[in-house]
């Protein structure tokens, strides 16, 4: 159960946290990696350096000493050896000869022993002897080529180290006994007259023996440790900063920003959209920036879905009010004619009768060009001649109370070209086209509609100007876009909006423009030949 | 000789059975016999028992859809000419004509008279319709 949480929960772990988990792991390896590269080669280096002072320091030893060695001062040489111990982590010195005796120790119990005997763990007689005799002990065969590499002996803790002494003859000619003693040993007749001590070294001799030292690598290693110890803090210090560092930055240049994004898709599943989502950096801000496009572009679809369903229903609406109407104006049109037949009827009754009829087929001439405007979905078209769309729409708003007090003028050139065009359609947007001025001229003005082709453009041009009050620049620039659902309440009554006869204008591959003249409005159109 | 011609007519309004009653009296070459009756099952009765000229009917009835209507009338009378009246827009009209034309074994409508019409106007669209029968008989 806890576990089928955890995976669920861990499907849920943010960009942020990924990211920074991520950095945070791979600064570990690396700068683990690094580190113990680094920790490697300073040990090698440090256990080196050591060598290399263990070297000099046994050669330094075995300089000192052989003046002792030479006098034979053997008490001078115990007492040397004792106290050179414990200086610069010196474990333990020995003096031995060649065959392995040990002569001197700073441990006295060892001396007399032979090395093999001693407590040292690991260091076998073997390698001793064998790093210059390769054959056991057979003088004759020597390897003196890995003599200095197979001095050096390390443990964990400890650098072995031996120095031969070779022989030179100041050490085969010295007496071993110091005049001093030879005087004192003849007085007591130890020695006689006609003896010398001999010297304890011949010529024979290569190397008298070797000078060993144990050196303690206890310091460096705890200093190493310390180091490594520091440098592992160190990286997981700085992982961790660098991920905490690079979480919270990715929460607010990615994390934030996708969860806007996030959110305000739901919300536009919701059928919200117009709520915008602020912007991001960088990137993320496109990404905002036409997010909030699509939104209003959504937004546009809705308005214009709304809009053209109102139509729909409007039409529907006309549709059935037609109707009503038109069966009993069927009644009076029939009834009206036949009284008119009928021959004995004075003049006058027969007159209002043909009143009657004549009104009553203005009402269904009325009718019939309302619902020409509520047509259908399916733009049908036709080659027409724009001059007569134009003549209709006029004859048509002429009779409106707007138009009362307007003066209507129309240029149409007669040798105009026809247009390909819906022809319910376009008289629609003409329809508004002046219907929307006459809103606010209904004081009087002038409604001036030219036509003229161009040849060169292959293209026809309408323009509707206006001596009303003119267009404010800021609504001028939103005119065609889509009106806000807020602002469907206050719809104009002429039923269509601007953006529906862009719309139909775009449908027909035309162009529409407004612009504010001094004295009024123009509105040009173009259409294609 | 003066020509008979049975029509019969289907209309839900009252005044429009009067109406085309009144405009198709009195006239000099043809005398037309006309029933009239208000409703699609009615008006399928009729049919079956009596034989017509041509039939004028708006196909929006209580009870039937138009194009049910004409199908059951093309199912007993193949041939009789059919004037479509209608009050409303030439959109739904066309619809109802094309579904017509669709159906090879219906005849197409033979014409569409919208309302209101003047007694010129149907007794023009009744000449015309019965003219082409004959012509395609």
């Amino acid at each position: 159960m806890i576990k089928l949480r955890l995976l669920e929960k861990l499907k849920y772990i943010s960009i942020s946290s990924r990211i920074s988990i991520l950095l945070g792991i791979i600064i570990l390896i690396t700068m683990g990696v690094f580190s113990a590269f680094s920790l490697i080669k300073q040990k090698d280096a440090s256990i080196d350096a050591i060598s290399h002072n263990a070297d000099q320091l046994s050669k330094t030893t075995e300089k000192i000493l052989r003046f002792s060695m030479l006098k034979n001062r053997r008490a001078e040489l115990s007492m040397a050896v004792r106290n050179i111990v414990g200086k610069e982590g010196i474990m333990s010195v020995r003096i031995l000869n060649h065959k392995g005796i040990i002569k001197f120790s700073s441990n006295p119990s060892e001396v007399n022993k032979h090395i093999s005997q001693t407590s040292q763990e690991g260091i076998e007689t073997v390698q001793f002897c064998e790093s210059c005799h390769k054959n056991k002990y057979n003088k004759l065969e020597y390897d003196l080529k890995n003599f200095t590499q197979n001095r050096i002996i390390r443990k964990d803790n400890l650098i072995y180290n031996w120095q031969p002494i070779y022989n030179a003859r100041s050490c085969y000619t010295e007496a071993c006994h110091s005049s001093f003693e030879e005087t004192a040993a003849r007085k007591t007749n130890i020695l006689k007259d006609n003896e010398t001590y001999l010297p304890v070294h011949d010529s024979s001799q290569t190397i008298l023996g070797f000078i060993d030292i144990e050196v303690s690598t206890k310091r460096i290693n705890a200093n190493l440790a310390k180091t490594r110890t520091q440098l592992i803090l160190f990286t997981v210090i700085f992982a961790l900063i660098a991920s905490i560092v690079t979480y919270f930055s990715t929460k607010y240049l990615i994390g934030k920003p996708i969860k806007n994004l996030v959110e305000g898709t739901k919300r536009v599943a919701e059928g919200n959209f117009k709520d915008e989502i602020p912007p991001g950096k960088a990137e993320l801000k496109l990404l905002a920036e036409s997010f909030n496009k699509m939104q209003k572009q959504l937004l546009t679809t809705q308005t214009q879905l709304i809009e053209s369903e109102k139509l729909a229903s409007v039409g529907k609406l006309a549709d059935e009010i037609a109707n009503e109407i038109n069966n009993p104006l069927t009644g009076i049109i029939i009834h009206s004619e036949n009284l008119i037949a009928e021959s004995n009827l004075d003049k006058n009754m027969i007159s209002d009768f043909e009143t009657i009829k004549l009104e009553a087929l203005k009402i269904r001439e009325s009718i019939r060009n309302i619902l020409s405007f509520t047509g259908g979905n399916k733009p049908e078209f036709k080659v027409t001649f724009i001059g007569d769309i134009i003549n209709h729409t006029i004859s048509i708003v002429k009779k409106f109370s707007n138009f009362q007090n307007i003066k209507i003028i129309s240029e149409i050139p007669k040798s105009l070209p026809n247009v390909v065009i819906d022809p319910t359609l376009i008289e629609q947007v003409f329809l508004n086209l002046l219907l929307i001025p006459s809103e606010s001229m209904q004081a009087g003005g002038i409604l001036d509609i030219l036509v003229n082709y161009s040849p060169v453009n292959k293209e026809i041009e309408i323009v509707f100007s206006d001596t009303g009050k003119g267009i404010p620049e800021n609504i001028l620039k939103k005119i065609f876009n889509p009106i806000n659902i807020a602002d469907l309440e206050n719809f104009e009554k002429t039923g269509i909006s601007l953006a529906v006869c862009k719309d139909i204008i775009k449908m027909h591959n035309g162009t529409i423009k407004i612009n504010n003249t001094g004295s009024g409005t123009v509105v040009t159109i173009t259409l294609p030949v | 000789m003066k020509q008979t011609i049975k029509i019969l007519i289907i209309d839900k309004e009252e005044i429009i059975l009067k109406s085309v009653k009144k405009a198709l009296k009195n006239n000099d070459h043809t005398d037309f016999v006309i029933t009239t009756c208000k409703s699609a099952l009615e008006g399928l009765k009729i049919i079956r028992t009596d034989k017509f000229d041509i039939s004028l009917i708006d196909p929006i009835l209580p009870g039937m859809n138009g194009n049910e209507l004409i199908r059951r009338i093309r199912n007993i009378y193949p041939a009789l000419p059919i004037i479509i009246m209608s009050g409303y827009s030439t959109i739904r009209l066309d619809q109802l004509n094309s579904v017509a034309e669709q159906n090879e074994s219906f005849k197409p409508i033979s014409d569409i008279l919208k309302k209101p019409f003047t007694t010129e106007e149907i007794k023009s669209v009744i000449k015309k319709a019965l003219e082409n029968y004959s012509i395609s008989n």
